[in-house]
């Protein structure tokens, strides 16, 4: 035994190891749960009410139960901050807030009157938010939508995040997390897109093109073939619905300037290659003296962009690729209909089609040149390419303060091949 | 004395490469230089890279001799004394910024609170017995792991090209921003240094030589691609990012529906941070060693241990303050250290070299 313990002198490592063994094995014994002590957040929401902030957090606490569901709740705090109304949320939870897993961060409308970057300074600030959290925005109140969400994934398994998710990925042209808004923010025009859902009242579910809704309270919306889901978190008593109809905020500054529909985004969209699916209809159509209307989709899509300035003016030129297959004929042509191999793109067609995405592409720039905003990075494209010339086209205008008025000044043309896919 | 190979010796050179570049300096030097600052990186390589031929020739010159006993040799006990008391600092601050800013990180991605107590309990012993143990010891720990940290790099560089990402702008700053860029950041170079220190310990068989400049040339290019990639996923936002190896996991919205992708660079960089204070804690302490010959290794350990605690939470440990510290004031040990050491060896080398040519021209 005695040689034993000379041995183990021999080694101070080891002592070393004991000590530390011995003085935190009771501390990790005796110590409560993370989850005493920590409120897991899966989304977060911001409201401006008055003066004051109210922050709603979607709180999963993991709590043992043998039918594998999440129990989440909506626990609100009121501050003159965001990080006094967290700070009073967590009083009310009885626990500290992690956020690490917040994946989705709500804002009302309200808030983006005034510079939004000025109320998510905190969550900026505070590292354990990750970046990738979905950044949207909504009509009514984020603790609304957090209540509305909640019904999601009880009766639908959706989250938000999936929903804004596929909005992302198909309808803007970036994603809208928290980190596209700064990008935007901090970049030299100062624009930045957000996502925007929306939440209806059940009265005035009815106008909407799109909507997640309740089993529970829709019977009808089975029949007329709506996703079905729940929805019963309006504060004001009426159930009420989460609405994507792929809406999105425009913002210059940190402030809305304008709120853009399905159509318009996908205007701004054209030139993005990974913006497929997009319906397009095309009226007035003879077909064995007939007229009728066929419905394309976009299937695939190649696009080529350059620049360049000439007589001193900027020529912003794209030439676009599309790939269309018709997907629905509305009229009386059975032969159409029969022969579901009709896809063929006449030069009629061709053209109608290129004339109503030349349509809205311009009627998205026009947008955007109202605005003063520029998402689709056209000052940048310039700024890359022909930087010389842009820069003394600034000059021109006014020095790189009206960066974001040179979309105003820039000559698009869009060269477009229709052909079938 | 057991010696080290070429290839672990080439593994030692790629950590200390990856000390203090993959986390903080991305985005520190982005608010200076925008994305010109991969250009500066690369100027810095450079100029560290030209210190690697000197020391070989110096290896070949003195096979087995201490870097100490050359500098002693020629100029005088008091000067060799003084340039390592300023390695010493060196090595030491080099440490201590490595671990305050992983700390940093750490407290961000795990716990949130302070826990200061329990990095230093997991990391001081770690590092202090790896010192004890010798260069040897912890330069085959390295190379155990060496894989791993390699693999764990790589993937990082690789997920965030599944993310959107798109040419930074480059030449965007004006000449005075690229020079005060260079100077801010010399202190996280320098990193061939600890090959003079243990160039006694290193065993360069003949044609060996050609691996350490392949280690070298690796370690450079991944973090040269590691800043290239982090300026094209954040772009004008890299500012607001402060650990760049794992922040190019993060931030897309695909990849919210995996989960926490980030646990595969926290492990790469607690491996990377841990090996690399084991090799700056061993630098210390063989300065320390030579500059009190009385006093053995134990006692060199117990003195940084009580140094790092005190330094680090009294003073200069403050995030804020060592990371101004070292774009501030550790510049000018970094540029003694980094630049004027190697010329004097070279300058050394240089006057052996003559005197050879003297003697031989005499023989003839």
């Amino acid at each position: 035994m005695k040689r034993k313990i000379k041995i183990l002198f021999k080694m101070p490592m080891i002592i070393v190891f004991i000590i530390i063994l011995l003085f935190f094995t009771p501390f990790a014994i005796y110590s409560p749960g993370e989850n005493r002590n920590r409120g897991v957040v899966t989304a977060l929401g911001i409201d401006r009410v008055e003066d004051e902030y109210e922050i709603s957090l979607l709180t999963f606490i993991p709590t043992a139960n043998q039918s594998y569901q999440e129990k989440s709740s909506v626990i609100s705090g009121k501050g003159s901050s965001v990080a006094e109304a967290i700070y009073n949320a967590q009083i009310a939870m009885g626990r500290s807030v992690g956020l690490a897993h917040a994946k989705t961060t709500v804002v009302n409308e309200k808030l983006l009157e005034e510079d939004v970057a000025a109320s998510i300074d905190y969550l900026s600030r505070v590292a354990s938010l990750p970046e990738n959290t979905v950044f949207v925005c909504t009509n009514k109140t984020a603790k609304e939508m957090l209540e509305n969400s909640q019904d999601l994934v009880n009766d639908l398994g959706l989250k938000l995040e999936q929903v804004i998710g596929y909005n992302a990925n198909n309808l803007y042209v970036t994603d809208t997390s928290l980190e596209a808004f700064y990008k935007g923010y901090f970049s030299p025009t100062k624009s930045s897109l957000i996502g925007y859902l929306t939440i209806e009242d059940e009265e005035n579910k009815s106008n909407e093109n799109s909507e997640i809704s309740s089993p529970q309270n829709s019977g009808s919306d089975q029949n007329q073939g709506t996703q079905s889901s729940g929805g019963s978190g309006a504060t004001n008593g009426n159930p009420s619905h989460i609405v994507n109809q792929g809406q999105a905020v425009l913002l210059k500054s940190g402030k809305k300037v304008a709120v853009l529909n399905i159509d318009q985004l996908n205007g701004i969209n054209i030139l993005n290659p990974k913006s497929v699916n997009q319906i397009i209809t095309v009226d007035g159509i003879e077909k064995n003296g007939q007229t009728i209307s066929l419905q394309y989709k976009i299937k695939t899509k190649k696009t080529l962009v350059s620049s360049k300035f000439e007589n001193g003016y900027p020529i912003y030129i794209a030439q676009l690729v599309l790939g269309v297959e018709l997907v629905e004929v509305d009229g009386v042509e059975d032969s159409l209909k029969v022969n579901t191999e009709f896809s063929e793109v006449t030069k009629e067609i061709a053209e109608k089609i290129e004339l109503q995405i030349k349509r809205q592409f311009t009627d998205s720039i026009n947008i955007l040149r109202e605005c003063n905003t520029d998402v689709l990075g056209i000052a940048r494209q310039f700024f890359f390419h022909n930087r010389k010339e842009f820069m003394k086209f600034l000059d021109g205008i006014g020095g790189e303060e009206a960066v974001d008025k040179f979309i105003d000044y820039v000559t698009f043309k869009l060269n477009m091949v229709v052909q079938p896919d | 004395m057991k010696k080290i190979s070429v290839r672990q010796c080439g593994m030692i050179i790629v950590m200390c490469i990856f000390a203090n570049k993959i986390l903080l300096m991305p985005s520190l030097m982005y608010q200076q230089t925008s994305a010109d600052s991969i250009f500066v990186l690369i100027t810095l390589f450079l100029l560290d890279f030209v210190m690697l031929p000197i020391f070989i020739k110096l290896k070949e010159s003195y096979p087995d001799k201490k870097l100490y006993d050359i500098l002693k040799d020629k100029l005088g006990v008091v000067i060799t004394k003084i340039i390592y008391i300023a390695m010493l600092c060196f090595f030491f601050f080099k440490c201590l910024l490595v671990f305050s800013v992983t700390y940093v990180y750490f407290k961000q991605q795990i716990y949130q609170d302070e826990f200061i107590f329990m990095a230093l309990i997991a990391f001081l012993p770690v590092i202090n017995h790896a010192v004890i143990s010798g260069v040897r010891a912890f330069s085959r720990t390295i190379e155990l792991f060496f894989g791993v940290v390699i693999a764990g790099f790589i993937v990082c560089l690789v997920i965030s090209l599944f993310t959107p990402i798109s040419t930074p702008d480059f030449f965007i700053s004006s000449g005075k921003e690229f020079f005060s860029a260079l100077y801010n950041h010399i202190f996280a170079f320098g990193d061939f240094i600890i090959l003079f220190l243990i160039m006694d310990r290193i065993e360069i068989k003949k044609g060996q030589a050609k691996r350490l400049y392949f280690y070298s040339i690796f370690a450079m290019i991944l973090v040269v691609i590691l800043f290239y990639l982090f300026y094209a996923k954040y772009q004008i936002t890299a500012f607001m990012h402060n650990n760049a190896l794992a922040d190019l996991l993060v931030f897309s919205v695909q990849f919210n529906a995996i989960g926490r992708l980030d646990i595969i660079a926290m492990l790469t960089i607690m491996f990377i941070t841990l090996f690399q204070m084991e090799i700056f804690n061993y630098a210390f302490c063989d300065c320390f060693v030579n500059i009190f010959p009385l006093l053995n290794k134990n006692y060199s350990i117990v003195v940084f241990d009580i140094l790092f605690c005190i330094l680090y939470y009294v003073f200069i440990g403050r995030y804020e303050t060592m990371v101004t510290s070292a774009l501030f004031w550790l510049p000018y040990l970094a540029i003694v250290i980094n630049y004027l050491l190697p010329i004097v060896l070279l300058v050394i080398l240089i006057i052996r070299r003559r005197k050879i040519e003297k003697k031989d021209k005499n023989l003839v």
